[in-house]
């Protein structure tokens, strides 16, 4: 089953002979150097048998073409970690060239990466990255310099504000057409700097190197922080950091909450009733007669009906409002600081704060969080993490319609959701943390500076993620939609639900009709509220319920799939048994409460 | 300070989780650990303690200008001298 987000891989990409490799430390302004050099046509896709993902796209300089690599960040080439080895065989698989973007305000480690590049034989063009936020504070360094200590060229940039690219350009133009150096037969002879030949194979000796250059080519001035690095610090103390944190997650609720909203009852919702809807029909009347395949076409079930009214109306504004939110968040520098000031909270829920990002992840689709969870450390955090997504992490299409269903109701039942779902993620993080065998690593992460992210490569990233949604997750929602219409319209629904019965109406206190969100539950998570919506007259608890039901219940079979993928059938299998049994099981506890004190 | 079980050779060793705020501090020893490592916190690096969070949260230090939160557990484990 293909799932959202799921990345290709391309065994090929280490071939390609017309490689150039954008490398240097993770949150340096690399993917915003790729994309103001390509154009949009990029990919996303898995380097063959790893998990780690990059970024490819065609680079034009001058007449010829290139592709443009941009390789997962790396603190060091030291092969410690699935991405350092897969940084490794980049560089050992022939690329032309190597851009490395340098962090110019952490230098010493900047430049130890950059002596490590420099050991396999591939021209480097280094560009001296963030030197705005180094001068801020009151670092002043001097690339000529240090491009002679290197032996290789240095280009200041500040990619953010796209200065310095077209100098690493024209310098790049340079080195891809200057003739390789054959015949180099040392260094005595040679009249100029080569370092390269120099570099030793011992780590003590280049990070004392690396510290001798960095003092070189560095002088502390007078800095200034601007009022974005003051509030990076603030955020960073819990207060005002929390009270600040708070705030940003009620905005992005309310972005995506209320614009959701706006979007689907301004915009889409006319659009697909007033203009879709009736031009179909108006096309399938004219084919089709009454009867049931008229109905499963165009019926108040039909395919081209909830087709249209839930993907377009129901899900996509919040998928759309989800990235734009969560993308903002991810370049700015905001996640990181949420990690660290809930780090505490965290660790007694049996994880640490890096894994907020990833959860947080979970809330727009399972499957990207649950591949995110490999930069957890151990294989028991990853297995927590993605528990706790599948148990108690509604996906964004899903919350959309949760918003739609309590929409004609108080905004209580919404927060109460909200309660619920942490109260879960709490209880399963907590007791899986105390079951699972095996240890947590405690974190360990770089907080980046605080930032408005580069428009250019922000929509990018932006269209990247929607691409993916649109290809993946069409496929299971349409097929829960065939579903839908053929097991309402052609009756069979009123036949199975005489089995469930005594589940969805003894034990839920839930209509019928409620059967099939059960059903297509298991293929899409929203379709598991979608249905509902079709039904009149829910009363509040119902409606309680049967979000409590969607909100628990099993992944998606897309999730299913990855997590079989990425663990075992095993894992998947419990997982879902447990989920199913949980969701029912919590719901109808609900239900048979709110009876008791009613 | 009942974790920090190794006879202190003198007074001024101690961890970086429980040394002063807002302070320079020289690294004595570090756990080996690679992120630790490619991030530049090893022996005899200077850094710069900015504070320890409450209720077993992370320690964050700076080093050069980078600032870097290490988790309660390694950050005991980093022993710094004033």
């Amino acid at each position: 089953m293909a799932s959202c987000h799921e990345v290709k891989e391309d065994a090929k990409v280490y071939e390609k002979t017309d490689k150039i490799l954008l490398m240097g430390n993770p949150n340096v302004g690399k993917s915003v150097f790729f994309s103001s050099m390509t154009g949009i046509n990029v990919v996303s896709s898995n380097f063959a048998g790893t998990t780690v993902s990059y970024t490819e796209g065609k680079f034009k300089l001058g007449e010829k073409t290139y592709t443009l690599i941009d390789v997962p960040g790396t603190y060091s080439m030291d092969a410690t970690s699935e991405v350092e080895q897969v940084a490794i065989s980049f560089m050992k698989s022939n690329p032309l060239a190597v851009i490395c973007v340098l962090d110019a305000t952490n230098l010493e480690r900047n430049i130890k990466l950059g002596l490590d590049l420099l050991k396999y034989d591939v021209p480097i063009v280094f560009a001296l990255n963030l030197l705005d936020v180094a001068k801020r504070h009151g670092l002043e360094i001097n690339a000529s310099l240090l491009a002679q200590e290197l032996g290789a060229p240095v280009i200041p940039t500040v990619a953010v504000n796209n200065e310095g690219v077209e100098e690493l350009k024209e310098e790049l133009k340079k080195v891809l057409t200057q003739q390789p150096q054959i015949g180099c037969s040392g260094c005595s002879g040679c009249p100029v700097a080569c370092p390269a030949m120099k570099i030793s194979d011992d780590d003590e000796d280049n990070w004392d190197r690396a510290k001798t250059i960095t003092a070189r080519v560095r002088r502390k001035t007078e800095g200034k922080l601007s009022f974005l690095d003051k509030l990076g610090n603030s955020m960073l103390k819990p207060w005002p950091g929390i009270p600040i944190a708070i705030l940003i997650i009620i905005l992005s609720l309310g972005i995506i909450v209320g614009g959701g909203k706006a979007l689907r009852s301004v915009l889409l919702l006319p659009l697909v009733n007033n203009m879709i809807v009736p031009f179909f029909k108006m096309i399938i009347g004219a084919i089709v007669p009454e009867g049931i395949l008229y109905n499963v076409l165009i019926g108040e079930y039909g395919i081209f009906v909830i087709g249209f009214e839930w993907i377009i109306a129901l899900i996509l504004p919040y998928v759309f409002l989800f990235y734009v939110v969560f993308s903002f968040l991810e370049d700015s520098g905001v996640l990181p600081r949420l990690s660290v000031l809930f780090d505490n909270i965290m660790r007694k829920m049996g994880i640490q704060g890096g894994s907020m990002i990833t959860i947080l992840m979970g809330y727009g689709c399972a499957v990207p969080a649950i591949i995110g969870s490999r930069t957890a450390t151990t294989k028991k955090e990853r297995l927590i993490i993605s528990a706790v997504v599948c148990f108690a992490v509604p996906c964004i299409s899903q919350t959309g319609a949760l918003i739609s269903l309590f929409a004609g109701y108080s905004p209580i039942l919404l927060v109460l959701m909200l309660l619920l779902s942490l109260a879960v993620m709490i209880a399963v993080s907590s007791i899986l943390g105390r079951v699972l065998k095996g240890e947590v690593d405690p974190m360990v992460i770089e907080v980046p500076n605080l930032l408005l992210p580069n428009g250019k490569s922000y929509r990018q990233k932006l269209m990247i993620r929607m691409k993916h949604f649109l290809v993946e997750a069409e496929g299971p929602m349409l097929l829960s939609i065939v579903i839908a219409a053929l097991l309402k319209e052609t009756g069979l629904l009123d036949n199975i639900a005489v089995y469930l019965e005594p589940i969805v109406s003894g034990w839920l206190g839930l209509p019928k009709e409620a059967v099939i969100a059960l059903i297509l539950g298991v293929v899409r998570r929203e379709m598991a509220v979608a249905p509902l919506l079709a039904i009149e007259g829910l009363t509040a608890l119902q409606a309680f319920v049967g979000g409590t039901v969607a909100l628990l219940y099993l992944p998606c079979l897309s999730v299913f799939g990855i997590l079989a993928k990425e663990f075992n059938a095993k894992v998947a299998v419990i997982i879902a048994v447990s989920t199913f049994v949980n969701a029912l099981f919590v719901a109808g506890l609900i239900n048979q409460v709110a009876h008791l004190i009613m | 300070m009942k974790k920090n079980k190794e006879k202190k050779i003198s007074q001024n060793l101690n961890s970086i989780y429980q040394a002063k705020d807002g302070k320079e501090y020289v690294i004595t020893s570090a756990p080996e650990l690679g992120l630790l490592r490619s991030l530049g916190i090893v022996k005899d690096k200077s850094i710069h303690k900015r504070m320890t969070y409450r209720l077993g949260g992370p320690v964050l230090i700076m080093v050069e200008s980078s600032e870097i939160a290490i988790g309660k557990d390694i950050a005991e484990q980093i022993l710094v001298r004033g």
